[in-house]
């Protein structure tokens, strides 16, 4: 959790960092008088490899993911809640009565 | 529904709580969530927390939902007593209260006593005639008395007003199957999976009925639930890959003089069959010689 917590902010510093070089690119453009046709090569190498840290982050800090299948093994319904709006009290088991004395003390 | 994970979990908290591993609150919060019915274990832990100032202190206002868990498990591991001194807490601190009036009826219909339990469930339901709990109590008195139609009765009553109570349909299904009024129950279990498609139980249970009713369409359509079932449990139900084989057996003896085309293609039965073997040689390999002498007396 602790490196890819790293690894996430690593890569937002990366993309910001890669926003601030496009900005100063377009400032120097701007100065010089010429078209913006897009960012240069390395800010574009910088931005595909921050986009590759914060994806990877994303995906191992949550840890495991659920399963969303209805029929997985985690999922399937193995039983139905007991019907206690309907229960009744004389069954069998007062033929067997507890062993230890049980009383609410106060 | 309890799935999977949360019946592992619910295991798991009371091993830890039977061998004094604490966590004994966990456990109640999550007996009450999935709505199980362990009554000893809840009366020992509960009452385990409630002697101890301290403990109970640290409940906060979650101390009165379990002195009403409390009070229904006592009731149902026959401890009056407990029961009674649970009640008498809950009166002082919510008098005038309809739950607590609710759990009065309860204890006096655990003692026995039909007759006041009715008269204090009439003089709830006069103050509140739509109160859906006391009519299932009501129902449940019936049940508990032996008057079986009776009980009928009174829940078809409550389910022509409150039709979407699946809990009541469900309890309608099984007193139908132990009457053995078949048509009526599957009708109930019809109810129950439109309302709840994706448990897999009702499927099962409905296909049950259908082939206990047998007749050629009734094990046609069994089949098919059967068939479902194993879609919604990723094909770890046992009984329904047996119903499948059963279901097939039964239909070919069915329509063994009539020149039906063949459309009943065997490959279902033998892949069920062929599942059962796998699943019996992991988990009970000495029975495996008796499955597989059944299959072979059933595709006869």
């Amino acid at each position: 959790m602790g490196l890819g917590f790293i690894v996430g902010v690593f890569g937002v510093l990366i993309l910001s960092h890669a926003a601030y070089s496009t900005i100063q690119y377009r400032g120097l453009l701007k100065i010089m008088e010429e078209e913006f046709s897009g960012p240069p090569m390395n800010v574009v190498l910088e931005l595909l490899l921050g986009f590759v840290f914060c994806i990877w982050a994303a995906l191992t800090v949550p840890g495991n993911f659920h399963s969303i299948h209805p029929d997985s093994e985690e999922n399937r319904i193995v039983s139905l809640s007991a019907n206690l709006d309907f229960m009744i009290f004389n069954h069998r088991a007062k033929a067997f009565p507890l062993e230890i004395e049980m009383k609410l003390k106060h | 529904m309890i799935s999977k994970t949360e019946e592992s979990q619910l295991n798991r908290l009371e091993n830890q709580v039977d061998n004094g591993g604490g966590g004994a609150w966990e456990y109640l919060c999550l007996v009450r969530k999935l709505k199980v019915r362990r009554s000893e274990k809840v009366l020992k832990h509960g009452l385990s927390i409630l002697n101890d100032a301290k403990q109970r202190s640290a409940l906060g206002p979650e101390e009165w939902t379990l002195y009403e868990q409390l009070a229904l498990a006592a009731m149902d591991c026959h401890c009056p007593d407990v029961a009674k001194d649970c009640i008498k807490v809950l009166q002082k601190k919510f008098p005038e209260s309809k739950r607590v009036g609710r759990l009065e009826g309860m204890l006096l219909e655990a003692k026995g006593s039909w007759a006041e339990a009715e008269k204090a469930y009439s003089s709830l339901l006069e103050d509140n005639p739509l109160d859906q709990v006391i009519h299932k109590r009501r129902v449940a008195m019936a049940k508990a008395q032996g008057n079986v139609s009776g009980a009928i009765e009174w829940l078809n009553k409550y389910l022509e007003i409150f039709m979407a109570d699946h809990d009541a349909w469900r309890e309608l299904a099984e007193i139908y199957v132990s009457l053995q009024m078949y048509k009526q129950a599957a009708f109930c279990y019809e109810e129950l999976i439109l309302s709840q498609p994706t448990v897999p139980l009702f499927h099962l249970a409905y296909a049950d009925v259908l082939y206990t009713l047998s007749g050629l369409e009734n094990l046609q359509t069994a089949k098919k639930y059967y068939a479902s079932t194993i879609d919604l449990t990723g094909g770890r139900n046992t009984r329904a890959l047996l119903g499948i084989c059963l279901c097939t057996s039964a239909i070919a003896q069915l329509s063994k003089g009539r020149n039906k085309e063949d459309k009943e293609s065997p490959e279902l039965q033998s892949l069920a069959a062929t599942a059962l073997e796998k699943d019996y040689k992991q988990r009970a390999s000495d029975k495996l010689s008796l499955l597989t002498s059944a299959l072979r007396s059933l595709k006869i």
